[in-house]
């Protein structure tokens, strides 16, 4: 994942080390993986993400620091004034390939059309960090022969929640997915069970995600670096040709505000991804904001107005119809019952837009602020 | 004795003792002989732990069963002395009580043990079952001083009695009485004593950094949890000494400003609880722990809690992680427990061995302990020695004895008939020393050249019947079992070179077979991390180094099936 550590400024305490010979300021505090990052230094990472603790797990993020004995974890080791670091020797890439070819050798294919023959291939629409593996199997140029052996994960098929495919046999533990769970959501759903190459993501004794503590924010499937978390109601549109397009817009389900990617082929959404630079929620989502998208393109949405005829069925009508209908009805209100009859409520379900002229109507037409939405926080 | 126990009971023991889950789950473990999905709820709900995160930790552990028979099924070591005394006999032979495999056991002077509920016992190859007390050192044959075996063989020993008849707690009233806690830092400091766990580290050091640590409170650990395969000395002094121990942690405690401590025992260990639990009993009515020890401000409590069966508890890290009720990965270090240990808080974690010989020589001095060594090397360690020797048993040499006189002079050499192939340093930990690399002295710098360590101080002995190709394949899979799971390197690489090792997958042609595992085995040794993923390694490349030749033949023999095997 990448990151945009703040550079430091002239009020802070700012120490200096040399990072691949070059003198870089850094503060306190940092780790040699943020500034390595900032440097634009392209250490490798499966297990880290900006927003959870450094957790030290898949080791591709080692740097040689002068007077270490053996490389140290850049992400869960501390800048210090004077460390002379290195974060690309021949040593250092010969180690993160041997890594990276182990962890191919770990999981299975998984299936999917997308990037097939380069290890660790899977559907961008799984999530938003599920090209992780595959980007850094194509830059190391592993090709995934070295190292066969057991697979490690096992795939719940039998977890027939509809928002989250837990599709294990793609996992190589990097535990993102229970440190996300625990760290940002403090849902503690899912948990690491059994040891060594036996580990898997379980929840308690093993059983579904419906009867567990998860709360579907499926933030466990946009942290997972490989795919084997996935967005079930995305990946119903895998596999289909056409470029994806992501939308930047803000959820309008409540009032928190969090930003959110609408990925688009052609004129369909296809799914829903947080935004990692949100203000708001920097990254973070829950169900509704996630997963609620359907109704935008469900086949028995209303595509034209409906009004009532004289034995009170509702029957298509033209926009100029209906609109006369509504305007008189709510003449007709204030006419006779005054300016408080008349109390609106935004769907939570419509765009920000129709929000406002909901609001702007019943400011401006009655000129009360009886106006509310379904999911106000 | 007949009232039932109920979770109410259980959890109200515990509740608010330090470190409470281990016990707490410990305590259903025995009173169901199963840890039920009632029981864990129970659990999670009464010390407020998410109930994924306790479900998780629980299956960590290879002890905690989940399902009938539970912990009443025997447990046999298959440890790699275990394999050379027919344990997979002693297992055929208790099939029929469900009996499972464990990992070494800790007996390896007195093969082959076998777990039943809270018995440790000694089966023959029949699966007759014997109980016997822990196997005492053999006297120093060339009549040495010692240290930590120095009274040892005492009868009464584990008495507060037979301990103080012997000069015991002389050292406690001395650090308590007549030193301050400088003073105590100086004389470990200048005794050279280090940590004799496998680390190595200076015992004076790692005091002095808890005591001037800032937080509190302080505690000291007693690490209890001999793991490491072929490692059977803490055992000995845990059951014959356990007044040592205490003295040791409590001398610690004064040093550090420490207010309490744990000592964390091993599973394999269960009838050591209640001697070390009578042990504290004894202390504490006499003044010797406890609240205002020998009538002075000093207070220092001691608790032992059991572990669960997994050999990194054993790193110090995890144990503390433990301890807490945490899942036990190794923790990201800096910070080091010194500052950032039990609960966050400064401490100690000693293993039993050193903190054993604080006492002595906190009565006998500095000087004398140094002299204990041979040349420059300070004081004594304990080598467990095991396997194809006439004598197994624990030795505690002078540093830098040669290995030779430990092998043919005090153990009497192979068994008539053989020779010695090579043996194992550090338990496992070491890998392999063989041919002129025997010709070494029990100390870290001669055996560090040689590409190995002194670590915790097991050697095992393998003559020449032995395929090493075999015994590196089973030193292999124990690695693997007992990986954590949370660095790659380690994870993965220990899974890969034990398929390798055992033809389970791999390549076939030696050259390729050789890159892969020295490639595999150079990028643990260097990224992993802990000394786990970092030692094992030493396996392979010992093997390689030693025993090419029968690495290929071994490849020419039994072909892999070249493919994947499901986990």
């Amino acid at each position: 994942m990448t990151e945009t550590a703040p550079i430091p400024t002239k009020t802070q305490r700012a120490s200096t080390l040399v990072l691949d010979g070059v003198e870089v300021p850094f503060q306190d505090g940092e780790s040699l993986y943020q500034v390595a990052q900032r440097h634009r230094s392209e250490v490798p990472t499966l297990c880290y993400d900006p927003r959870l603790d450094a957790f030290g797990a898949c080791r591709l993020c080692v740097v040689e620091v002068e007077g270490f004995r053996t490389p140290v974890a850049s992400c869960t080791t501390r800048a210090a004034a004077g460390m002379k670091v290195r974060t690309r020797t021949d040593a250092l890439e010969q180690h993160r390939k041997t890594l990276l070819e182990l962890v191919a050798s770990e999981s299975r294919d998984s299936g999917d059309a997308h990037g097939k023959g380069t290890p660790g291939h899977v559907d961008p629409l799984r999530g938003y960090a599920s090209q992780e593996l595959a980007t850094l199997t194509a830059r190391y140029a592993v090709d995934g022969t070295r190292f066969a052996g057991a697979h490690s994960g096992r795939s719940h098929r039998e977890d027939d929640n509809p928002f989250l495919l837990r599709d294990y046999d793609l996992c190589i533990s990097c535990y993102r997915c229970v440190r996300v769970c625990a760290e940002r959501e403090g849902d503690h759903a899912i948990s690491v069970a059994n040891r060594g190459f036996h580990t898997q993501i379980t929840t308690e004794f093993g059983g579904k995600l419906l009867d567990s503590s998860c709360t579907f924010c499926g933030q466990c499937v946009q942290t997972c670096p490989t795919g084997a978390l996935a967005d079930r109601k995305a990946m119903r549109n895998a596999g289909q040709p056409g470029e994806l397009t992501k939308t930047r817009t803000v959820c309008p389900y409540c009032g928190v505000g969090c930003s959110v990617d609408i990925v688009t082929r052609g004129e369909r959404i296809v799914a829903v991804q947080p935004a990692m630079d949100g203000p708001a929620n920097e990254g973070a989502l829950c169900v509704k904001g996630q997963f609620a998208w359907d109704h935008v393109q469900h086949p028995e949405r209303l595509k034209t107005p409906l009004v009532r005829d004289a034995a009170g069925r509702l029957v298509p009508a033209s926009w100029d119809e209906a609109l006369g209908r509504a305007a008189a009805g709510f003449a007709k209100a204030l006419r006779e019952h005054g300016d408080e009859s008349i109390y609106a409520i935004a769907s939570g379900r419509a765009p920000h837009e129709s929000a406002y002229t909901i609001q702007k109507l019943i400011r401006a037409a009655a000129g009360t602020n009886f106006v509310d939405n379904c999911s106000r926080a | 004795m007949s009232t039932p126990v109920t979770d109410d009971d259980i959890l109200a023991r515990w509740r608010h003792e330090p470190a409470p889950l281990l016990p707490v789950l410990h305590a259903f473990h025995d009173r169901d002989g199963f840890l039920s999905e009632e029981a864990i709820r129970c659990v999670a709900k009464g010390l407020r732990i998410p109930l994924a995160e306790l479900y998780g930790t629980v299956t960590f552990y290879h002890f905690f069963q989940r399902f009938p028979p539970g912990k009443a099924a025997p447990r046999v070591c298959d440890g790699p002395i275990c394999a050379l005394h027919g344990c997979a006999d002693v297992l055929a032979a208790l099939r029929k009580d469900g009996a499972t495999p464990m990992p070494c056991a800790g007996r390896c002077d007195e093969p082959v043990p076998v777990l039943v509920g809270d018995r440790q016992r000694v089966a023959d190859r029949d699966g007759r079952l014997e109980d016997r007390a822990t196997p005492l050192p053999p006297p120093r044959p060339d009549g040495g001083a010692e240290c930590v075996f120095a009274r040892v063989r005492e009868p009464g020993r584990a008495t507060l009695a037979g301990y103080r008849a012997g000069g015991g707690y002389a050292g406690l009233q001395r650090a308590v009485r007549e030193l301050t806690p400088a003073q105590v830092l100086d004389l470990i400091d200048a005794s050279g004593l280090a940590g004799r766990g496998g680390a190595g580290f200076p015992t004076g050091r790692k005091w002095r950094a808890v005591a001037e640590a800032a937080g509190g409170p302080k505690t000291i650990v007693c690490n209890a949890d001999e793991g490491e395969p072929g490692c059977f000395k803490d055992r000995v002094l845990l059951d014959h000494d356990p007044h040592a121990i205490l003295e040791g942690m409590a001398i610690a405690a004064r040093a550090t400003g420490a207010t309490r401590g744990f000592v964390y025992l091993r599973y394999e260990y269960p009838h050591t609880q209640g001697i070390l639990e009578r042990a504290i009993a004894e202390a504490e009515a006499a003044g010797l722990l406890g609240e205002s020890i020998l009538g002075t401000g000093f207070s220092f409590r001691v608790y032992v809690r059991r572990g669960a069966g997994a050999y990194i508890c054993g790193e110090e890290t995890s144990l503390l992680n433990s301890l807490e009720g945490k899942h036990p990965f190794p923790r990201n270090r800096p910070p080091f427990p010194v500052t950032h240990g039990f609960e966050d808080q400064p401490t100690a974690v000693n293993n039993v061995e050193t903190l054993c010989s604080a006492g002595p020589i906190l009565a006998r001095g500095a000087e004398w302990y140094r002299g204990l060594g041979m040349g420059n090397h300070a004081g004594t360690k304990v080598i467990s020695l095991s396997g194809d020797v006439r004598r197994p048993g624990n030795y505690e040499v002078p540093l830098g004895l040669p290995l030779a006189t430990l092998l043919h002079g005090w153990a009497g050499g192979p068994l008539p008939g053989r020779k010695v192939q090579a043996v194992t340093m550090a338990g496992l930990s070491g890998g392999f020393l063989a041919g002129a690399d025997l010709d070494v002295t029990l100390d870290e710098p001669s055996l560090r050249a040689k590409g190995s360590f002194l670590g915790a101080g097991g050697i095992m002995v393998f003559d020449d019947t032995r395929d090493m190709v075999e015994v590196a394949a089973q030193a292999m899979h124990f690695f693997a079992h007992e990986s954590c799971g949370k660095c790659f390197p380690c994870r993965i690489g220990t899974q890969r070179l034990t398929e390798r090792l055992e033809r389970r997958a791999g390549p076939g042609d030696p050259a390729t077979w050789r890159r892969e595992v020295e490639d595999i085995g150079r990028t643990m040794k260097a990224t992993s991390a802990c000394g786990l993923g970092m030692a094992a390694p030493l396996v392979t490349e010992s093997l390689l180094r030693y025993f090419g030749p029968q690495v290929e033949a071994h490849l020419r023999d039994r072909p892999s099936g070249g493919e994947a095997h499901p986990a």
